[in-house]
Parts: C-alpha cells; sequence; structure tokens
C-alpha cells in the first residue's frame, strides 16, 4: 500500500467501501456528498499511507476516522449542520444508526464486516437509552460535548459520566472485535 | 488513577467531541501521560467500531473506479525510511520501535496541539474583533428586547454600514430539544430571519451575525423559538421584541 501498489487500494477499496459509505451516509445523508466523501477519504488514504502507523490503530479504523472527519467537514461547509444536528436530536428517534430490525439487506461481500455489523448494532441498541444517544450525537451528528448538553438540557458532567459508561459497556460487548479481545 | 483530573476527557475525546480548545489542551497533557494515552487508545478503538452501526449502504459500482483512477493522477507520498544497515537494523530494532514511537507519538501531537490551541486562539481573537469592530461602528444602532418587563432581556446592536449585528442576551433557557432561538429584523411590518442562535446553560449568549446587504433599515427587532435549523417566516408569536433606534 505505502509503496504505491494501486491494486492494494482497490483491495481496500472492496474490503471497506460499504463500511465507508454507510458510515458517509448516516452522516451527510445524501448519496452524491457521500460518493464525494467516500472518494476524498480514499484519496486521503492512498496520499498518506506512507504515513500510516500500524502501532496506533487499524487500517479500517483509520479509513472511519477519515470518512467521518471528511464527513462532518462537508456538512459543515454546506451549512446543514443545523439539519443535521436536528435529525440527530429528534426524540426517540435513532435516525442515524441502523434500525436494529432492518440490518438484513446488506450487501453480501464479506461475512465478517456483516458479523461485525450485526454484532455492534446490537450492542448499541443494548446500551440504555441515554448512553446510547450521547455516543449517536457525538458520533453521528458530530457534536461536542456541550452541544450535547445543551441539546439534551442535561448538565455537562452528566453527558462526559454516559460517554464514559457508554463506550465501556460497549468494549466489554465489542471485546471479539477489539485487539485486546483477540488472541 | 480515580482522581486523575483528565480522565472524564478521553470518552468525548476518542468520540471526537471536544471542542478545538479543549482538544489541544488534552492533547498537550496527552503527550506527557500515558495513563491518559493507553486509555485513549483503547475508548478509540471502541469508539471507531461505531462505524458498523451506521444503517447498510451499497456504494453505486461507479465510485470504485472513480476512485481508482484519481488515484492514478496522483502519486503517493514516499515513505521517509532512512536505510540502516542491516546489522543495525537486527541490533537496535527493538529498542528503535518503542523509542520512535513514543517519540514520534509526542513531537508530533505536541505539535498538533500547538497547531490547533494557536488556531483556536486566532478564531477567538477574531471573533472578538468582529464584535468589537460591530460595536464602535458610528452608524451603531441600538434596540433593547424585552419580554413584558420580565426576563429574559436581551440588548441588540446593528451596524447598516458594516452589514451585522451583535447581540447580548440574558436570562433565556436554552431551547428544548429539537428547537433552536431566531431572530428577526422586521421591515415594513415584513420578518427577515438574521439567524439562529441557542443561549449556554447559564442563560447568556453573545452572537454576531451577518445581515443581507438588501436590508437597508429595520424598525423592529424580535425573538421566536423555532425547530430546530430555524423557519422561513416565524410560527409562533415572538416572545422579545424591542424597537430599533439610530442606525440610519
Amino acid at each position: 500500500m505505502a509503496a504505491g501498489d494501486d491494486r492494494a487500494l482497490g483491495d481496500l477499496y472492496d474490503r471497506h467501501a460499504a463500511t465507508a459509505y454507510a458510515l458517509a451516509m448516516a452522516i451527510v445523508g445524501e448519496r452524491a456528498d457521500a460518493e464525494e466523501v467516500v472518494a476524498d477519504a480514499f484519496g486521503q488514504v492512498w496520499r498518506t499511507a506512507a504515513q500510516f502507523d500500524p502501532e496506533r490503530g487499524s487500517v479500517p479504523g483509520w479509513l472511519a476516522t477519515i470518512t467521518r472527519t471528511r464527513a462532518l467537514d462537508l456538512l459543515r461547509a454546506r451549512g446543514r449542520r443545523a439539519r443535521a444536528i436536528e435529525r440527530a436530536a429528534a426524540v426517540g428517534d435513532m435516525g442515524l444508526a441502523a434500525p436494529l430490525a432492518g440490518a438484513g439487506d446488506a450487501p453480501d461481500r464479506g461475512v465478517e464486516r456483516e458479523d461485525a455489523r450485526r454484532l455492534v448494532t446490537r450492542s448499541l441498541a443494548e446500551l440504555p437509552e441515554p448512553q446510547r444517544r450521547v455516543l449517536e450525537l457525538a458520533y453521528f451528528g458530530g457534536l461536542t460535548q456541550s452541544e450535547i448538553a445543551a441539546a439534551l438540557r442535561e448538565p455537562l458532567g452528566t453527558v462526559k459520566t454516559r460517554m464514559r459508561a457508554g463506550l465501556e459497556k460497549l468494549r466489554g460487548s465489542l471485546a471479539p472485535l477489539l485487539s485486546e479481545g483477540k488472541s | 488513577m480515580t482522581d486523575h483530573a483528565w480522565l472524564d476527557a478521553a470518552a468525548p475525546y476518542a468520540l471526537g467531541a471536544l471542542s478545538a480548545e479543549e482538544r489541544a489542551a488534552f492533547e498537550a497533557h496527552l503527550a506527557d501521560c500515558a495513563v491518559c494515552r493507553a486509555d485513549v487508545q483503547a475508548l478509540r478503538e471502541v469508539s471507531g467500531l461505531l462505524a458498523h452501526a451506521a444503517a447498510a449502504a451499497t456504494p453505486p459500482p461507479a465510485l470504485r473506479e472513480r476512485i481508482l483512477r484519481e488515484a492514478r493522477a496522483v502519486r503517493p507520498l514516499a515513505a521517509r525510511r532512512r536505510s540502516l544497515r542491516p546489522w543495525l537494523v537486527a541490533a537496535a530494532s527493538l529498542v528503535l520501535a518503542v523509542a520512535a514511537g513514543l517519540g514520534y507519538w509526542r513531537a508530533s501531537h505536541a505539535r498538533d496541539a500547538l497547531t490547533r490551541a494557536l488556531a483556536a486562539a486566532r478564531d477567538t481573537i477574531a471573533a472578538r474583533d468582529s464584535l468589537v469592530v460591530t460595536l464602535f461602528a458610528p452608524d451603531l444602532g441600538t434596540a433593547a428586547l424585552a419580554a413584558t418587563g420580565k426576563p429574559p432581556s436581551a440588548r441588540l446592536f446593528w451596524s447598516p454600514s458594516r452589514h451585522r449585528v451583535v447581540m447580548a442576551v440574558f436570562n433565556l433557557a436554552p431551547a428544548p430539544a429539537g428547537r433552536i432561538y431566531q431572530l428577526w429584523a422586521i421591515a415594513a411590518g415584513k420578518p427577515m430571519s438574521l439567524g439562529l442562535f441557542n443561549t449556554a446553560p447559564d442563560g447568556r449568549a453573545t452572537v454576531a451575525m451577518e445581515v443581507a446587504r438588501e436590508l437597508a433599515s429595520f424598525q423592529l427587532t424580535a425573538v421566536t423559538e423555532e425547530p430546530a435549523g430555524g423557519s422561513p417566516q416565524p410560527t409562533q408569536q415572538p416572545f422579545l421584541v424591542g424597537k430599533v433606534s439610530g442606525g440610519e
């Protein structure tokens, strides 16, 4: 990859494009924008692969981080952040993350990815609602902790505590997908 | 470990939910704190998996070709790897790996943190400058917005020549979830949106907004509560109204 072999980019795309695209869609909400985001993200991975440090994370993790950042940037640039916040904050509506029941229509490429998707979706759905909410608002809505506190009318400390509690619970239930949980 | 003052920043950081200033401060701390670094790395790995929670969506087939085509047009940055003699590499690999990893993390993160802190400080100063410039405009108009003698209240400053308004709001509870406050200029009985704002938990806000160039003057200004994202026209009676004086 770092050597500039473009077959490697093709492989990377085949393995991770669906996840990146789904993530971009969840954030920007429109197909053309999501394509733009994914193309940008892969472009950045391609250009900067040499600087990637495996010590600090996995390649899919890196790609997801770049995709999410690009998607939130695009939302901001288009001045659509307010709408996204509204969407994210709508009471009782998960909106952004996959609904548990509808998790079936996935493209069939990659059983491993499908397993990951199922496990993450289920683990997230099993979190207490207030914890799940702050995680979704932060991750998919791109809200800062203070914005979340204001949107939910909760003290900032409560928001921080819920973020920590939610991530710690996920860490337990997602152990099979984490490096410390793999043997 | 539990009395560590920074510990509650790690989860918001891993979720990308710190403001630019908070993030810069925390990253400066990370460069020196192995406990937080380990904490962040573990939490980041978890938060990164949230990408899998997005509803499934299939990218269009043409996207793959587009990405490969664009990649062929760009040469990737070359790996900056020094060629050390093999025996030296063998002898030192373990030490080098540990030291270089830590050194790289420290140097690059301290630099990133500084760059961000600087950018955040510049933004803050630019925002203040813009406030000050508006407040000292020679053609300043003002309005005191009140809700029939009781709190909340607001004070509006308007500079027609600079096409800006600055408003300070007091004693106004933040808008409920999914709602936001919208400021209106009313000229000849017609409301025109000036922008959206929300207050901090202490009920205060200072906001600066651009005014459309077509709007040469307005007589009244008002605030309504609207669905997040704002409304093209007010959907309720304003709860704050003020008459503009000056600003001609």
